[in-house]
């Protein structure tokens, strides 16, 4: 969860991407996940994907995120398998088109969960908050929302680490085994957490608003996001990839 | 500058004020310490300058505070703070971006700063606070005493009138908390800059501010220039204020029958004094 947002600098073709080309290519490939009902184009899809992991530098993230999904993978699999009457039996219950169906699942589940993580590593929050202000006119606002949110992730997690630590100091046995016990313990720190967590982000909104939060406009931004060549490239890929979805 | 006449303030909720009856003038380019125990009103007082009191901590507010002919009542925070750059006690929750370049970028964006003369501000604040080399990096990958930096170069950037600082080496080591304050006199002096700053380690503020004002319970207990704060040493130990040991040194040779002598303000004038005495 740490690093799932942590930024992989670079300085590849992706990497280059107008920031909103980047979630639009990664939305169109979920998409066309969706769209389509080939095997072959889902695994030409999940290739695509571990293709621009390595075009962007980030093939470890990718491998990671594959491996993570691996037991849910399993599991889906399995109940699909189970599930599924229709067809011919292979082997006890379990049919051919069982297989099929299970293995499509799968695949559109990975399919949907690579490109949108991949495109975060390799894209600033800050950039994308920008440009979605700058282009699309999001208010400011929201945009502010999300950048802060994310940025307060690793801060909170590292609160947690030192509430706990001070609770581990005071005998608190959070290295327990017992995986029940360790909820029972770990619930109740919620509180200071959420305590020390509205306090924080009060501090933020002072800190922001002598900053002149509210006079910031669609126009504030030094940094442009203009469309290049690259990007355009980037769209007919998406066309194309949607396209290929429906008619294959 | 700033005038602040009878303010009183009380946050709600809160059982006692946290100031009472403050009355002080603050003309411009003048370099005031603001120091006291824990729980005295400086940070409530800081607040109260830039007008997060009562705009943003809201509480029952007695008397005016007029800074650069804006009451900070009627004003909006925004326009006292285009006046006013505030860096906060607590570091972490004043970092907005992620990264150290958006994070300078952030205040001149918003006030308008014109297009070419960003550029120019960024790197000057950065090579003031002396950080130019972490201009790329990530919030994240920085120690407190580096983002504490950025803080401060962040608020320099935007060139307010006033700087106002509540505990701006709070994080730092010893050599790069005098370097911190080198550039707030350098801000002070060169630049004009009003420079109002909380601060604990009494050595660096009776050093380099011109002014003192030690707050107790709320109240301010004395003021004026720093030697004259500080020939009051034995009574400032008395509130829980600590004076540097250069300063009591002329006390007790004083009480020892050494006669009457200046209080020193660092170890230069110490050892001239004692030399002399020597003699």
């Amino acid at each position: 969860m740490k690093d799932l947002f942590q930024y992989t600098a670079g300085n590849s073709v992706i990497h280059r991407m107008n920031p909103l080309t980047k979630i639009l290519l990664a939305v169109c490939i979920c998409a066309a996940g969706f769209i389509s009902d080939n095997i072959f184009y889902l695994l030409f899809l999940l290739l695509l994907d571990m293709m621009i992991g390595l075009a962007a530098g980030v093939f470890k993230k990718a491998l990671s995120i594959l491996k993570g999904l691996l037991k849910v993978s399993i599991f889906l699999f399995i109940l699909q398998v189970l599930f599924v009457r229709r067809g011919t039996p292979v082997f006890w219950i379990i049919t051919d088109e069982g297989l099929m169906l299970a293995a499509k699942v799968v695949l559109r589940l990975i399919i949907a969960c690579i490109p949108l993580a991949l495109m975060l590593a390799v894209t600033q929050i800050s950039d994308l908050a920008n440009a979605l202000v700058q282009v699309l006119h999001l208010p400011y606002k929201y945009a502010f929302t999300l950048t802060t949110s994310i940025r307060f992730i690793p801060q909170f997690m590292e609160e947690m680490g030192d509430i706990m630590e001070a609770q581990t100091a005071r005998g608190v046995e959070f290295d327990t085994k017992n995986g029940l016990k360790k909820i029972g313990l770990v619930l109740p720190l919620c509180v200071p957490l959420l305590i020390s967590s509205v306090r924080r982000t009060d501090a933020t909104a002072v800190a922001a608003e002598v900053r002149g939060f509210e006079l910031r406009t669609t126009k504030s931004g030094f940094k442009k996001y203009p469309f290049r060549l690259i990007d355009l490239a980037a769209f007919l890929i998406c066309a194309a990839l949607i396209a290929g979805a429906v008619l294959l | 500058m700033i005038k602040i006449e009878s303010l009183t303030f009380q946050y709600d909720g809160g059982g006692e004020p946290a100031l009472r009856d403050i009355s002080l003038d603050v003309e411009p380019g003048g370099f005031i310490g603001i120091i006291g125990p824990a729980g005295a009103g400086k940070t409530t007082l800081a607040r109260a300058i830039g007008g997060m009191v009562p705009h943003h901590y809201k509480g029952d507010f007695y008397g005016s505070v007029i800074v650069d002919s804006m009451d900070t009542v009627e004003n909006r925070m925004t326009d006292i703070s285009r006046v006013v750059g505030t860096v906060f006690q607590d570091v972490e929750s004043q970092i907005i971006s992620s990264v150290v370049e958006d994070e300078m970028l952030y205040g001149l964006e918003n006030f308008g700063i014109p297009r070419g003369e960003i550029e120019e501000r960024l790197t000057f604040a950065l090579r003031q606070v002396g950080i130019e080399d972490l201009r790329c990096r990530t919030i994240a990958s920085l120690s407190g005493g580096q983002r504490q930096k950025v803080a401060i170069a962040s608020i320099i950037a935007l060139r307010p009138k006033v700087l106002l600082l509540d505990e701006p080496t709070g994080e730092l080591d010893p050599g790069s908390s005098r370097m911190v304050f080198s550039l707030l006199k350098e801000m002070n002096e060169r630049y004009g800059l009003t420079v109002i700053v909380i601060e604990q380690k009494i050595m660096l503020l009776s050093e380099f501010a011109k002014q003192l004002i030690v707050l107790n319970e709320g109240k301010i207990y004395c003021s004026g220039p720093v030697r004259q704060v500080l020939e009051r040493a034995k009574e400032l130990e008395g509130i829980g204020v600590n004076c540097p040991r250069v300063a009591s040194l002329a006390i007790s040779l004083k009480e020892a029958g050494c006669g009457e002598m200046p209080v020193c303000i660092n170890v230069d004038e110490a050892e001239t004094m004692v030399r002399g005495l020597l003699r």
